[in-house]
């Protein structure tokens, strides 16, 4: 039989290791938000968006979580006037990446909060299982 | 004399909350899954009015046991404080604050545990 506190430290390391998944996505996002094409009219860094999905972990009867996958944002790149780019187009227009950074910041402060949440179960985890193991110490 | 079942019950109930805890952290990990729906365990009282006193087998020629031993706690969805827009429901808040009640009686629990250890040392030690 499995021990339900092992459990619950392995389901929030799960949900530790998603949370920095996106972090890296975010980071990611915020370092190419200024990445264009390198071919006249070529396309710039596609935003990229990244999503959970649980999954039943059957041997101990738990909803862990992992990445489903990491897709591209399909919203329009925006374009700006310049026609002495490299990446310019014939027009002048130069498309730029569709990262906001207001939303990439909004991102980031979300996982960090998923993950200290998780960090904390892992606290709570091991001080549970301490007490336990108290319970063999002399008294 | 009565059998002393106070470690029978406290076992069950530190099972109890471990499993509780593991569902807690089964929420939180899940907490931006989308369409993920927050589960808590049935409420110690009910597993413990489940559970049901086995009869012994001492001879082959007694009946099987029929009654159900300690019976394992059971999930369900659980109420929540807020839903999100992709149909997640999970509350990082409430999910800690039950964490922090686990906690607490958990080192009740042990606390309890403890006390009676003690108290049967003193008895057989005189």
């Amino acid at each position: 039989m499995f021990d339900p506190l092992r459990v619950a430290l392995k389901v929030a390391g799960s949900g530790i290791e998603a949370q920095s998944r996106r972090l890296l996505v975010v980071s990611e996002n915020l370092a190419n938000a200024q990445s264009t094409g390198n071919a006249a009219g070529a396309d710039p860094y596609a935003r990229k968006t990244v999503s959970f999905v649980s999954e039943l972990d059957e041997s101990q009867g738990a909803r862990t979580v992992k990445i489903d996958q990491v897709g591209l944002d399909r919203r329009p790149f925006r374009l700006e006037y310049d026609p002495s780019h490299p990446a310019a187009d014939a027009n002048g227009y130069v498309k730029f990446p569709n990262v906001d950074m207001v939303v990439e910041l909004a991102d980031m402060r979300e996982a960090n909060r998923s993950y200290e949440a998780n960090l904390q179960v892992v606290k709570q985890a091991r001080s549970l299982i301490n007490m336990t193991l108290d319970l063999l110490r002399g008294s | 004399m009565d059998p002393v079942n106070l470690f029978a019950v406290a076992s069950q109930h530190s099972r109890w909350l471990s499993v509780r805890q593991s569902t807690i952290a089964q929420n939180i990990a899940n907490a931006n899954t989308p369409g993920y729906k927050a589960a808590d365990v049935t409420p110690f009282e009910s597993t413990l009015a489940a559970t049901q006193l086995t009869m012994t087998q001492t001879r082959p020629a007694h009946m099987a046991p029929t009654g159900r031993g300690p019976s394992d706690p059971e999930t369900r969805e659980d109420e929540s404080w807020e839903t999100m827009h992709s149909g997640n429901n999970v509350s990082l808040e409430q999910q800690l604050m039950k964490a922090g009640e686990v906690g607490g009686a958990y080192a009740l629990n042990t606390g309890l545990v403890k006390a009676f250890h003690r108290m049967l040392m003193a008895s057989s030690k005189g």
